[in-house]
């Protein structure tokens, strides 16, 4: 049966409904159970979570794990929160992919509207090259895990890796 | 608590327990025996099958035999008749039946059987013209059930007894578990050959049923060993249940309670489909057509398990046509065969009023359902076909 802190998210649900816009909403589905969820979040401009909200339909451990994801993210930046949830099974996890969605979608959002005239290296959670750099200079980072945890660039798909590995290496050479 | 979950199982009624009482006390013995207790104990269960077969109609009371449960006499009936006439390799049943048929027929599947699966329309009705269409030389049987347990949908069991008479050699097995009890049953004058049902549906413990065999039908035994119930089923009669079982069929018979139940069913059935708007009811509408304590209900656009617990909350207890077995959470294979859309089946709660439920209940739950459902409504990612 359901533990304590899941029932008590069940039978009170907190953070129903749409997040306020604008705001990016990401849906997952399981076509075995014929769970659905929504949830919607806002971003504000230091990219952490300011608002999260959820919609689903599924059993009761699929409403408490989307509820308690609500409360979780708040507050996180976008890079933190999408890592929250990994490794979920069952139930959780459709409800955390409803959330990895709507990041993807705030990412997207992001960088096309990306006006910066500096490179980016980092395109899930657009983190430019200046950033990295300066970063890496100032805090005299050494891994691509050090950098990813500061300024969340390498945080999602991982397809910049390479580069911020080239960036700390080039770092490393005697000035 | 309010139960109404009276489908899946029953309060044994004080007048059950009054009668099965002294059999676990100071009444005891074999009926088997032939001393003055083995006596008196074999008297009881012969008075129990005599309860058992006025309840159903039976033309002879050693049609029936007594087992432990519907599934037993189910899979008895089944693997019994298959084993008769080993020849016939082809079975005629239903896409709704309950597991004890539905499984062991697909197990028999794989066993070397053909097995024709008859569809239900989305009434949960069968076309008895398929059935007409799926009788052949070879079929050794014919599996029907009486009432779908979800749905409470009856099936015409003196028509299709009729049918299968008339246009095969066919033996009729029928699964009465969900009905007896609940609706008038003549089986003498029907073409069924074989009838499961089961004690706790109406008011006896768990762990005993019965299996009617008309005379002229024979059956091998499954469970070798003694000669009880005249060699047809070894194993020393539980004369507790059987006793319990035979009280509780007297009780069906002479019971006035029928139309105060089909009252307080009819009372939650309407007003639930007046007030609450993403309600729709499964199964046949015309209620003559239906068992009259079921109530299979959809609340559209919301999860039906989450509804069950809810009301598990505030004391009601009802079952969900969905069923989560940790990793899959389906709709049931009745609405499914019924073609309900996926998201009105998910939502889908089976009320099933009984002998111990009153007004005051119903009118309990008739005012708690809707607010949960307002509450689950608006959690729903659905919200443009909920405004529909």
């Amino acid at each position: 049966m359901m533990d304590v802190l899941a029932a008590d998210h069940f039978f009170n649900p907190r953070n129903v409904g749409d997040a306020d816009e604008p705001c990016f909403t990401g849906r997952a589905a399981s076509l075995s159970c014929g769970a659905l969820v929504r949830f919607s979040i806002q971003v504000d401009e230091t990219q952490r979570v300011s608002q999260a909200r959820f919609r689903a339909t599924g059993c009761s451990f699929l409403i408490a794990a989307a509820s308690i994801l609500t409360e979780k993210v708040m507050g996180l930046t976008t890079a933190e929160a999408a890592r929250i949830g990994t490794g979920a099974t069952n139930c959780v996890a459709i409800a955390y992919d409803a959330l990895l969605d709507a990041i993807r979608e705030y990412s997207n959002a992001a960088r096309d509207d990306w006006a910066g005239d500096e490179a980016l290296i980092c395109t899930c959670f657009f983190v430019s090259e200046r950033t990295i750099e300066r970063e890496i200079q100032t805090q005299g980072l050494t891994t691509v895990a050090e950098v990813t945890r500061v300024c969340n660039a390498g945080g999602g798909c991982g397809s910049c890796h390479q580069l911020i590995q080239e960036m700390l290496e080039a770092n490393d050479l005697p000035r | 608590m309010i139960y109404l979950d009276n489908n899946a199982t029953t309060r044994v009624a004080p007048e059950v327990l009054g009668a099965m009482q002294p059999y676990l006390g100071q009444v005891f013995g074999n009926p088997s025996s032939a001393h003055t207790l083995g006596r008196e104990m074999n008297r009881a269960v012969e008075q129990s099958r005599e309860q058992v077969a006025s309840l159903i109609g039976s033309a002879d009371v050693n049609e029936i035999v007594f087992t432990s449960c519907g599934s037993e006499s189910d899979n008895w009936a089944i693997r019994g008749v298959l084993a008769t006439q080993p020849n016939k390799k082809h079975i005629v049943t239903t896409l709704v039946e309950h597991e004890a048929v539905r499984n062991l027929c697909r197990l028999l599947e794989s066993e070397g059987y053909e097995v024709t699966w008859l569809n239900v329309d989305h009434n949960g009705e069968l076309q008895l013209d398929d059935l007409r269409n799926a009788l052949r030389p070879d079929t050794a049987l014919v599996s029907i059930m009486l009432a779908n347990n979800e749905t409470g949908v009856l099936f015409p069991f003196e028509e299709i007894g009729r049918i299968v008479r008339e246009q095969s050699n066919a033996v009729y097995h029928v699964d009465g578990v969900q009905a007896v009890g609940k609706i008038p049953i003549d089986l003498k004058n029907s073409f069924v050959d074989l009838f499961a049902l089961s004690g706790h549906k109406l008011h006896a413990p768990q762990g005993v049923g019965a299996l009617y065999i008309r005379n002229g039908v024979s059956l091998p035994s499954m469970i070798i060993g003694g000669g009880q119930e005249q060699g047809r089923r070894a194993g020393t009669s539980a004369v507790p249940n059987i006793v319990a079982l035979g009280a509780a069929c007297q009780l069906a018979f002479e019971d006035d309670e029928h139309a105060r139940i089909e009252q307080l069913r009819n009372r939650l059935e309407d007003e639930i489909l007046k007030t609450i708007p993403n309600a729709r009811l499964n199964g046949v509408a015309d209620r003559s057509k239906r068992l009259p304590n079921t109530s299979n209900i959809s609340f559209a656009y919301v999860d039906g398990q989450n509804i069950l617990m809810h009301l598990d909350q505030a004391g009601i207890c009802v079952s969900t046509g969905s069923a989560c077995h940790s990793a899959t959470h389906e709709s049931s294979p009745t609405l499914r065969a019924m073609n309900i859309p996926y998201p009105v089946a998910q939502g889908s709660i089976r009320f099933s009023v009984g002998r111990y439920n009153t007004e005051a209940e119903i009118e309990t739950v008739l005012s708690v359902l809707p607010g949960i459902i307002v509450q689950l409504a608006e959690m729903s990612p659905y919200q443009e076909e909920l405004k529909v």
